[in-house]
């Protein structure tokens, strides 16, 4: 969508785009209480305002490496399963029981006591048609919920943003780490990424006395404001207007152009991440690792306030060849326990019902153990659904594990990745679905 | 298509370009030099390396230990679970050591040694057959074998594309991260396989399944000798059975399924594009590409014929190729210590720095390496470039704490390295050396200076007039306020492409 621009910096434009008309405007736009009455203004008009404050958040936990799902939800009672998997069969003792069928890996306590309080709905079978086995394409294929033999460039959450959320603030995507995921790509891409909120900032690096503007900082951000150029009907006009964010590969334009963007979002969104993330003490305990530590600062800025509707975190090592029993072990546990300190910081906000967290994984693995300890790229898998307001228990159907049942070894998937989506986009973050996904996907209600 | 840029063209702009990329830039003497030579012979000094001696020595660990794996084995097969995991936690701190010491000797070749593009062909390499120490690390001697792998892209660098895949499908580091030392014919391990086709030589959809199945059934047989640190050929891992890969039956093995991969068309675009993607920050359009891959055939699919095409073409300096490449984290930092004329920061700090703005070298995140371009830019690295600057400018590496050296983020065990940086003087750029008198006698003076060395290009007006009321405010534009101006440059969109 082309504007008219005659506006000094870029800066001012979020307020103009904000409000709808040009006005003077003498509060920063970086503070969140004042973002939040923008917003609500906002929301009087046709497209509702995107803002995870007061309203639906999403955490995106993606499981990278492909993690076989075969022995996450465990069929223990089927024979199949065992005989396929001598080594690395997980026995009924070594389960944590959600029928007489089906069972967690014994490491995933945590998710087992959301399944008990209703928190949980596992997802069974979950896939796509023609699976593809690499890394890259197929965690492509999730990101950008594409057909296995299409390749699109944006990403579906990047297709979300683009459909509903004209001019919002820089902060409204979240990612947890130092790099843009794929789902987050688009048109007119919103978001930011970062490690630590502390770091997250500008140093000037010269003691600052009280009551004195920093020149150093002054002239750094006199160095790297951003000159409005004029709109053109290039379809990169539109990275120009908005936000590009980090990490997105440059659609032509120049690498220094991109760079002077970046800086503005980092800019805008540093003050606002640091005061908002000072406010809430975490009450749960995480796992000292770089999931319990992302999920960690995800509830600090939920409960700070912020504005972010989707939150991005990833973790990563599912990629067993070898050595799976150990390698998953670890992962799970960690995996479970991050999950249900975050329910539990969650609660103590009052903020359980107004968030979702999706797991996702590449692939799962295949039914039969190679010679190595470990399991080769497969297919379909369950994910997993957290939140207060979950469609809690088992999902979909457990795929059949008899070799006439399996396509090339592999698990036949029962429920397409992209109905899973479709249900977000649409009893979650209440927008329609098919425009986001590129055709209507029958929802599979989670929430 | 690929015309050679005339001699008329060559200048100072076109120098620096060439040196930016086909090296890690450097100061303004260094350009001028480059520039004085001409294009061909100034092509020719960078990639005709192997004229330039080297003496550099390999670390003194950097050699198998057969006799210390024999008797860790046995150590281990006496001692008790308590034991044992003593040992192998100092099997795990020496080696950790070594590859401290491994990074830093690869980035002082980047930074000091004589043949900066061998060493960013090093560096191409490295991130094309990605193979991370995250998991080399599970056999013995893990530090000896990266480096290994190291030399391997160093000696064949510039040299043969099926030589080079051969040897590199055969180094000890490669064959046990994509798990070719173990897989046998009763169960062949695909993952070599897999990503040798779709990631080394064609990309997907130039091959099919089969190709990768039948491919991993040749490849077994390529397997690795734990104690003696090198490949080993085993027969009895070997399938004998015919196989088809890419259209050839026969009783293949893995030199065949190279040489067969060497054979598709498909083979030549794929490198010659990336190669062009590495070196010119995009990827080439088809016409250009089909060029490249016709001129690497034509020379046999060896590299530095086709390189040296690369570097004289008139494409190669066109306008939206100079200039506009995100600097790699090693580019950034081995560049900056080029025209500040300083030392690399100490060791932890390197590794700290490299590793925090994306770029662990020797631990790239997965076997796809780095995307590389704009990807290096996220909020979160913008910002610490930014701050690094600062710490560059002032020698000064004490903001890093024992978080930022834990084997992963959040983990333990970094306080050691935190410890060693806390404890060494700061060493600030000398900026007497970069800068002479004239260059400082004015504010306008100053900025053109900083300009020409740290950009080779101008700031915006705004940006200048920013620059030149900050050092207004400096009465005595002393060494330290000099510094600052650096870093305010440093601090700049500009300065994080080349």
């Amino acid at each position: 969508m082309k504007r008219e621009i005659s506006l000094q910096t870029r800066r001012e434009f979020l307020r103009t785009t904000m409000l709808g008309s040009a006005l003077s405007w003498t509060v920063p736009v970086f503070v969140a209480d004042t973002l939040a009455a923008l917003q609500s203004q906002a929301a009087a008009a046709a497209t509702p305002a995107v803002t995870g404050k007061d309203a639906n958040i999403l955490v995106v936990l993606q499981m990278a490496g492909g993690n076989d799902g075969l022995n996450t939800l465990v069929p223990f009672a089927n024979d199949f399963y065992h005989r396929a998997r001598p080594k690395l069969g997980l026995s009924a003792e070594h389960v944590l029981k959600l029928n007489d069928q089906v069972g967690l890996h014994e490491s995933l306590t945590g998710l087992k006591d959301l399944y008990d309080s209703g928190c949980l709905a596992v997802v069974q079978g979950v896939g796509y048609p023609n699976p593809n086995r690499s890394h890259f394409r197929s965690t492509e294929i999730w990101q950008t919920a594409s057909d296995s033999g299409r390749v699109e460039k944006y990403g579906w959450l990047g297709r979300y943003f683009d459909n509903a959320c004209a001019g919002c603030d820089p902060t409204v995507a979240v990612t947890i780490g130092s790099q843009l995921p794929e789902a987050f790509f688009a048109k007119n891409p919103k978001g930011i990424c970062f490690t630590n909120p502390n770091q997250y900032r500008f140093l000037a690096g010269d003691p600052v006395r009280a009551g004195e503007t920093n020149l150093t900082e002054m002239t750094y951000e006199r160095m790297n404001a951003v000159e409005m150029a004029a709109v053109s009907a290039d379809e990169n006009s539109g990275g120009t207007i908005g936000s590009l964010p980090a990490g997105m590969p440059m659609q032509g334009g120049s690498a220094a152009e991109f760079i002077e963007r970046t800086a503005l979002d980092a800019q805008v969104s540093s003050d606002q991440v640091r005061n908002i993330a000072a406010r809430f003490e975490n009450q749960a305990t995480y796992p000292v690792s770089p999931l319990g530590n992302a999920l960690k600062l995800v509830a600090k800025l939920i409960g700070g306030g912020l504005s972010t509707r989707i939150y991005y975190v990833s973790q990563g090592g599912y990629d067993t060849h070898t050595n799976q029993l150990g390698t998953q072990q670890r992962l799970l546990k960690d995996l479970g326990d991050s999950v249900q300190a975050l329910v539990t910081d969650l609660k103590v906000q009052g903020n359980l019902s107004r968030v979702l967290v999706m797991t996702f994984s590449e692939f799962g693995r295949r039914v039969a153990e190679n010679a190595n300890g470990g399991t080769d790229h497969g297919a379909a898998a369950p994910l997993f659904v957290v939140g207060g307001k979950v469609k809690a228990g088992l999902l979909g159907t457990y795929p059949g594990l008899a070799p006439q049942d399996l396509f090339q070894g592999d698990l036949r998937y029962t429920v397409d990745f992209r109905c899973v989506y479709a249900s977000i986009l649409e009893q979650w973050l209440k927008t329609v679905s098919a425009p986001v996904l590129g055709r209507r996907f029958e929802p599979l209600p989670v929430v | 298509m690929l015309k050679p840029l005339d001699k008329s063209r060559w200048s100072l702009e076109t120098a620096a370009h060439l040196l930016n990329r086909a090296g890690f830039g450097g100061p303004p003497a260094e350009i001028r030099k480059l520039a004085g030579l001409g294009p061909d012979r100034a092509v020719a000094s960078l990639i005709d390396y192997e004229r330039i001696p080297d003496y550099t020595l390999a670390p003194d660990w950097a050699k198998p230990d057969p006799e210390e794996v024999l008797q860790r084995r046995e150590a281990a097969r006496d001692a008790t679970p308590e034991e044992r995991k003593k040992l192998q936690q100092e099997e795990q701190r020496l080696q950790g050591r070594h590859m401290l010491e491994l990074r830093q000797w690869w980035l002082s070749r980047m930074a000091r040694g004589p043949r900066p593009f061998q060493e960013k062909m090093v560096l191409f390499w490295h991130g094309h057959f990605a193979t991370s120490i995250e998991k080399v690390r599970q056999v013995p001697n893990a530090a000896y074998l990266m480096w290994r792998q190291n030399e391997l892209f160093r000696r064949l660098a510039t040299d043969n594309w099926e030589r080079l895949l051969v040897e590199a499908g055969k180094d000890p580091a490669m064959l046990v991260w994509l798990d070719q030392a173990q897989s046998r014919k009763e169960h062949p391990n695909e993952n070599y396989a897999r990503e040798v086709m779709e990631l080394f030589t064609l990309g997907e959809g130039h091959y099919t399944e089969k190709d990768v199945t039948e491919a991993a059934r040749a490849l077994t047989g390529w397997s690795y000798d734990r104690r003696y640190q090198k490949y080993v050929y085993r027969p009895a891992f070997h399938d004998e059975g015919l196989k088809t890969v890419l259209g050839r039956t026969g009783n293949l093995n893995g030199d065949d399924v190279m040489a067969q991969i060497v054979a598709q068309p498909q083979a030549a675009q794929f490198i010659t594009a990336k190669l062009w993607n590495y070196f010119a920050g995009q990827y080439p359009p088809d016409e250009l590409n089909t060029a490249l891959a016709v001129v690497f055939r034509e020379f046999g699919n060896n590299f530095k014929p086709l390189l040296r095409v690369l570097f004289r073409c008139e494409e190669f300096y066109a306008h939206d190729i100079v200039r506009n490449q995100v600097k790699s984290p090693v580019q950034w930092l081995v560049g900056s210590v080029r025209v500040l004329e300083c030392d690399l920061p100490p060791a932890p700090a390197s590794w700290g720095i490299t590793r925090g703005l994306g770029q662990d070298l020797f631990a790239p995140p997965n076997v796809k390496g780095w995307d590389g371009g704009t990807t290096w830019i996220t909020t979160n690295t913008l910002l610490m470039r930014y701050n690094l600057a600062q710490a560059i400018v002032q020698g000064n590496y004490r903001m890093f704490g024992a978080g930022d050296f834990a084997r992963k983020p959040g983990g333990q065990g970094g306080g050691p390295l935190a410890r060693e940086l806390q404890v060494l003087p700061p060493a600030p750029v000398a900026v007497e050396k970069i800068l002479t008198p004239a260059e400082r006698a004015t504010r306008e003076q100053l900025v053109a200076a900083l300009e020409r060395r740290l950009l080779q290009s101008p700031l915006t007006g705004e940006q200048e007039k920013a620059l030149r009321d900050f050092l207004a405010s400096k009465p005595a534009l002393s060494d330290d306020d000099v510094r600052a101006a650096i870093r305010l440059v440093m601090a700049t969109p500009q300065y994080q492409v080349a």
